[in-house]
Formats: C-alpha cells, structure tokens, sequence
C-alpha cells in the first residue's frame, strides 16, 4: 500500500477496533463492528430495527482497493466513503488530555501541562484557502511552540498517568492560555503576505461603486440593493475563520518539554 | 486590512469534556483525526482541487479551463453558454464540486426544467458525489436539504416560494436559463430575488432574438454592469452599425460569460457523417403526387404546403389533413377529395418507409428516427414490426416518467426509436449512433437540435445522420435552400447559431414561419427564403471581413 489515504483508512480501523481480515498489495478487507457500522454505513433503519427486536445484527464488511480494475470501494481523494471516515475521525478525536507515557519515571517525575491546539485558518475572500496552525502553549511560563503536532507526534502518550508521575497544576487557567492562542494567531496572519486581502478589498469596492451608481440611478429597489449589496460582502470581504480541528491539554516530562522548547 | 473570526466555543467545548473523561480521545485518535483535517486542507488559492477528487471522469479542456476561469477569474458567476452538446452541465458540476470542496458552497440550490430534474441527481451522484435532494409532490424540506434540484415550476409555488426566498443560499444554479430573458416574468422575478452568493447560469442561447435577452441574464449576476436597460438599448441601437460598440458590449459581457463552440474543441464535424437522401416517388405515388398538385389552386400556399408536406412523410399524415378538410367543402368539391383518398389508401408502402427499412435492416446498429408527424410515427412504427424490427416511440409530450422508461426501453431492448419531437432539452440518447430525419424541420436548427441528442460530448463513436427527401417536391426545396446553403456557410465560418439567433427582425426560426405563413405563392415563398439565405450569407462574409 502506497497511498497516503490507504495507510489512513488502515490506522483508522484498526485503532477502532475492526479487524483486516484480508490484506494484499492492492487491496484490504475490513470486517465492521456493530459500533462501526452504525457510524458510517449509513443504515439507520437496520440498526434500528435489530436493536428493537433485540437482535445481534450483523456488521457488513468493506473492502477498499487501490485501483479501479478490482472490486471494492476505489481508494482516492474524493471517494465518498473516504469522507464519511474523515468525519468520523474528527468527531472521535477532538478533544482530550494525555499523559506523557514513560517508563523509567527521571528523578523528577512531574510532568509539565500543554495547551495544544491544531486549528485550520480558512481565508476567505476573493479566493480561498485553508492554513493549518498547530500550537502548544507551555501553561505555566506561557511559552509558545509553532509546529507542535509534528514535534510531539513521535512521542507516547497515554489517558492514564504512568507510574510514579503525576502532573502539575497549570497556573495558566484555559480560557487566558486560549486567548493567548487567538493573539498568537492574529500575530502570526498579521506577518503574511496581504495580496490576497488587497486584492479581494479592490474587487469589492470596484463592485460596490458599480452597484452603488446603478442603484442611484433608480433601476433598482432599495431591497434589491440591499440584498445584492450583503452578497458582494460575503463573496469578497477579506476575512480569516479560525476553526479548532482538534485540541487538547497534554502533560509532558521535564525532558520532553525541554525538547520542546529547543527542537 | 481583514478581520478574524476566532472560534468560539472550542474551548467551553474542552473545559467541560475534562470533567467528562468518557468524552475523551485516546491519542491515535487524536492524530486520526488530525490526519483527516489535513486531507481535507485546502493548500492554495488556484487550481482546482475538484480534479483530484473525481478521477473517474474525463473532463475535456475546455471544461476544466472554463471552472477555473469561472473560479478564479469570473469569482463564481457566470453565464456557461457553450453550443448543444459541449457539457454545460459537467462544466457547473465542476464548479460547484471545487466550491464545495474548499468549503464555501454548503446550501445549494439547482433549478432545471422538470424533465432534466432526475437527470441531474444522477449525475451529480455519479460524476460529483454530491447527494442531491429533489422535492416530490408534498415532500420538501427546503431548510434541511443541502443540494437541492428542482424545477422554477415547484419552487415558485406558494407553498414553498417564501421559505425559499428565506434561505440564503450559497449557490444557485439554473439550467435553460434563456427561459429568463424577459424581466418582466415572474420566473425572472422569481430567481431575482434568490438570495444567492455564487451563481451560474446555464444556456446554449443566451442570445436568443434580442440583445436585451442577454442584457437580462447579465443583470441576475451583475446588476448595473451594462448600465440601465433603457441605456442600453439606445446604446446598441447608435452602434449596431458601429462595431466598436458591438465589440465593447461584447468585450464587457466576456467578462462574465463562457461561451465554447465545437470547432474550438476536440469535438470536431469530421465525427458526425451526414448524408442526403434525395429518394424518388415509385410511379404510382407520383401519379397520386400530380394528382393532388392539380387542386393547388384550392388552398391557399400553407395550406398546401402542409399537404405537400404531408405526402411526402406518409399516406396516413395527409389522409388525415383531406378528411378534415372535404369536411367543410360542398358536396361536388368534397366528392373529388373523397376519391383522391380512396386511390391515397390502395398507394402501397410509402418510399421512404421502404428505404428506411432497408438502412435498419443492413445494420444491427440502433437508430433513432425523427418525423415531424404523429400519424406517420404510428404507421412507421407499425411497419417496422411487419419487418421484425422492435422500436418504441417518444415525443416531447410524455412526461418525465415516460420519457425515462422509452430511453430505457430503447437502450436495453428495442433496435429503434422514433420519435416526433427531439424533446427539446436534455435526452441523451449517445448510445445511439445512427439517426434518420424521415422527414426535415424548416428550420437547420433544429435539426442540429436533434442531432445534438446523439452528438454531444462523451459520444466516442462517429455518428452517421441520414436526412431523407422526396425529390421534385418541397423537400426538395427544403433541403437545397436551406439545408445545403446553410451547412455551406457553416463550413466557412464553424458556426451560425449567434447569426441566426441575431437577424434584425426576428430570429431565423421566426422569419421562416412569418415567410411560410404570410406568402401567397410558392414563388414568393422562394423569393423571400432566398433573401433570406442570402442575407445570412451576407452578414456570414461581413463576419469573416472583420476577423
């Protein structure tokens, strides 16, 4: 298996608790749990119905490929089921609190509380776009750390505190250490090339005074001119929407968040 | 220089779930998840991501440049005018499907005449992947659905007009939309007061007889970009001999309309093959011929016209037009009428019947055949089964269901359809390689209307067209005035469809009924056909001096 989405719907199941039941080059056959089902295979009535009569139910199977000559759900970006799994994975996975995993507890055992928040920046204006951010922020001195998914991602963690460690309280409460977050993004967008805001600013106020000189010209109502006017609004003013795709607090050692600070 | 939209309740969402560790993700989860966000980030301003997303279907050139210019350029309304056949509708699926993916089209609304409303689900189901939700008869929950087709028809009714006109959507798409050039419609009205962000608006015609139609459509998507319509008019009226004013209109509309022509892309005339059949009256039908032209002095010229016509397609066509007119004669005359129909029903089978049938049987092809009249579909469909060929009729008069039922008949089981009128807009028929005009519309237009049900875009194979007429007779006429002349034109300059559509006057199509209708005399019938042609002709030189 080659393919980015391949390797995703595997994790995927298999962190869900489904079982690959067959697997080659090109392709892999997954047998559903009951759970799993009724999250995305979109049969409501079935599950509906063997719940009432009290019955087990049967979990379908799914066997997805990589190429369209073989039978099964063809693997790419835009395949439907791929999408549904996407939803899915963001639902189950969008908040949390985790303890660093560690087997030979240092001499200090404490383990130092992190806001951690991967968000999408989705520009929108003239044209549009996403910029993923991640962020952790260190909640007792309130240090900043850009990238920090992709500098913790290596690392374990578990729900549980390991033995012989425990966390420490943050002195930043979450609701400041969020604002912070805001801040640190505001700065961050506010450092960036601004073509794209310029040029939807041109486009709209271009448009506006077309608008605007044809409404004084009496060819149009003031309710007309005003809805049409909201519309030029929506499709042009530059804006960023901060959406938060997942986040959480996460409590690293001492030697882990040091790594942070300097990696 | 641009605002920030924080967001809102994430972290409310995060200090409750700590005191509710069940709510909790593990950490695979949590980077699933993670990885799923960054499938679906949009990484950049250009392109079109919809690509990547439906690699199962072959876009063609100039559909994919016409999303991106629409996207990116045309900022997401436009009028799509590509000619008949060329995937308007591809085109806008595209569009739609790139909005949607980068997360700026989540309400969408798609107005199509009724009997396109099934196909488009379909197609948005299998080409999009986008579920698309069509209201029956009671059923319509405007406000749940995210996709919605339906016709102007359903929508504009008064029990879903308010809640629809309440829903700002995101994206409206109308299909045929030079059924809106008049503003003063209630379906122009009706669209106009859509609340719509990004809008397309789909038409083979957007010119149809006047410039104002185009000046119509402009106004949904842009109000004021042509000035007022009173401005407007007088303008192109002082430049209509002035091309630079022509050319400013034009230059100015190019901004926000998308217009392909066969010969620009891969979908060439080499493709379609067309022959004409000049077929001859066997010695009996034109000894019954000479006989009716004798009484061409009782009808006035379009009514025997119809007549000529008539015979030309089918015994049972013109027998039906003599009964009805020895009704009203008086006794004597009618008597005449009475015996020509007798002879008329011992005429053994019509010429063109019999070589249609011969064209069938040398193929085990499937064919699509046209005519302009009810009776003769009956008689040809019956001869058809004398001869053991299964075929099933279709007009533009069935309803939706049986419309779809006869392509599907004809797909899966029978070798011919014949049809009386292509049905106007939308049947695809492009499993269908062969098309026989038994008998020819006035109009060339029409005729490429027809054609267009076979010879659209996605048709791999070449397609053979075989258009009949009787010689000596007006089909004759037809075909050499009009037809020939035309299609000769057509090679000089690709295509007609906007000089056709903008003949001071009226269209083409209106001209020749006007001709037809108000001539005393087939000569002056052909008199006026030849101005007419030759004005084409005209204004099809004048176009080529100027490019």
């Amino acid at each position: 298996m080659t393919s980015p989405h391949f390797d995703f719907v595997k994790d995927f199941f298999n962190t869900n608790g489904c079982t690959i039941t067959e697997e080659s080059p090109s392709h892999m056959n997954i047998q559903l749990t009951n759970a799993m089902d009724e999250e995305i295979m979109n049969r409501p009535f079935y599950w509906h119905y063997m719940k009432k009569m009290n019955r087990q139910g049967e979990p379908m199977q799914l066997t997805f490929t990589e190429n369209t000559d073989e039978p099964g759900i063809y693997l790419h970006a835009g395949t439907p089921k791929l999408h549904t799994i996407y939803e899915t994975a963001m639902k189950k996975g969008k908040l949390t609190r985790l303890y660093e995993a560690v087997d030979e507890p240092q001499a200090n055992g404490a383990l130092t509380p992190w806001l951690v928040v991967n968000a999408l920046l989705h520009y929108r204006g003239k044209q549009t776009k996403d910029e993923p951010v991640s962020v952790g922020l260190q909640l007792l001195h309130g240090t900043f750390v850009p990238r920090m998914m992709e500098r913790i991602s290596n690392y374990a963690f578990n729900m549980t505190v390991s033995d012989y460690t425990f966390p420490m309280t943050p002195i930043i409460q979450l609701k400041s250490a969020y604002k912070r977050i805001e801040g640190y993004v505001e700065n961050h967008t506010s450092s960036q090339n601004h073509n794209w805001a310029r040029d939807s600013h041109q486009q709209l106020e271009q448009e506006e005074q077309l608008l605007q000189s044809f409404y004084e010209s009496g060819d149009m109502s003031e309710d007309q001119f005003n809805k049409e006017h909201e519309q030029l609004f929506k499709r042009y003013r530059p804006r960023i929407e901060m959406e938060v795709v997942n986040g959480g607090l996460f409590y690293l050692s001492q030697q882990t968040s040091q790594e942070m600070l300097t990696s | 220089m641009f605002d920030i939209h924080p967001d809102e309740t994430f972290i409310q969402k995060l200090s409750d779930s700590l005191d509710h560790p069940e709510e909790l993700s593990s950490w695979e989860s949590f980077k699933l998840a993670y990885q799923a966000s960054s499938f679906q980030t949009i990484p950049r301003f250009d392109g079109l991501l919809a690509l990547e997303h439906l690699p199962h279907v072959d876009f063609l050139d100039h559909q994919v440049d016409a999303a991106n210019k629409v996207v990116h350029e045309m900022n997401g309304r436009a009028i799509l005018a590509d000619e008949v056949g060329l995937g308007k509708t591809l085109e806008a699926g595209l569009i739609l499907k790139e909005y949607m993916i980068r997360g700026v089209a989540k309400k969408v609304l798609i107005l199509t005449p009724a009997s396109l409303v099934n196909q488009w689900v379909q197609e948005l189901n299998e080409k999009f992947y986008i579920q698309a939700a069509s209201p029956r008869k009671k059923q319509a929950s405007w406000k749940d659905w995210e996709v919605t087709v339906t016709s102007i028809d359903m929508a504009k009714r008064e029990s879903h007009r308010e809640e629809i006109l309440s829903i700002p959507y995101d994206m409206v798409i109308i299909d045929e939309a030079h059924k809106l050039k008049n503003h003063q419609t209630k379906n122009y009205q009706f669209v106009q007061s859509l609340q719509k962000t990004y809008c397309l608006l789909l038409t083979a015609t957007p010119i149809q007889n006047k410039l104002s139609d185009l000046f119509n459509l402009v106004s949904i998507l842009k109000p004021g970009y042509l000035g007022n319509l009173t401005d407007f008019k007088k303008k192109y009226r002082y430049h209509k001999d002035d091309t630079k004013g022509v050319e400013h209109i034009h230059s100015l509309v190019g901004q926000l309309m998308i217009r392909n022509r066969r010969k620009d892309t891969g979908l060439n005339e080499s493709k379609r093959h067309v022959v004409n059949e000049r077929l001859a009256f066997t010695e009996k039908e034109s000894e019954w011929y000479n006989q009716l032209t004798a009484l061409k002095s009782d009808h006035n010229s379009f009514a025997w016209l119809t007549l000529e016509k008539e015979i030309c397609s089918s015994r049972e066509a013109c027998f039906m037009s003599l009964k009805e007119m020895a009704k009203k004669m008086d006794e004597s005359k009618a008597q005449k009428y009475i015996s020509l129909m007798e002879q008329l029903e011992q005429l053994p089978h019509h010429t063109k019947a019999k070589r249609m049938v011969e064209l069938i049987q040398q193929s085990d092809e499937k064919f699509i055949v046209f005519t302009e009249y009810r009776a003769t579909q009956f008689y040809l469909q019956w001869y058809l089964q004398q001869h053991g060929i299964s075929s099933v009729p279709f007009s533009g008069k069935f309803n939706k269901s049986k419309r779809d039922w006869m392509k599907q008949l004809f797909k899966n089981k029978a070798q011919v359809m014949v049809a009386t009128e292509a049905g106007g807009e939308g049947i695809n028929l492009q499993f269908c390689h062969q098309m026989i005009n038994y008998d020819l519309p006035w109009n060339p237009m029409r005729l490429e209307q027809r054609i267009g049900r076979i010879h659209r875009f996605g048709q791999e194979k070449d397609i053979r067209v075989y258009n009949f007429a009787i010689e000596g007779t007006i089909e004759d006429h037809i075909m050499n005035m009009l037809y020939e002349k035309i299609e000769m034109f057509k090679k000089a300059v690709g295509d007609l469809d906007d000089i056709l559509e903008k003949i001071p006057g009226g269209s083409f199509d209106q001209q020749l009924q006007s001709i037809l209708k108000e001539s005393d005399s087939r000569g002056e019938i052909d008199i006026k056909l030849n101005n007419l042609v030759s004005y084409v002709e005209y204004t099809v030189n004048e176009g080529r001096e100027l490019s």
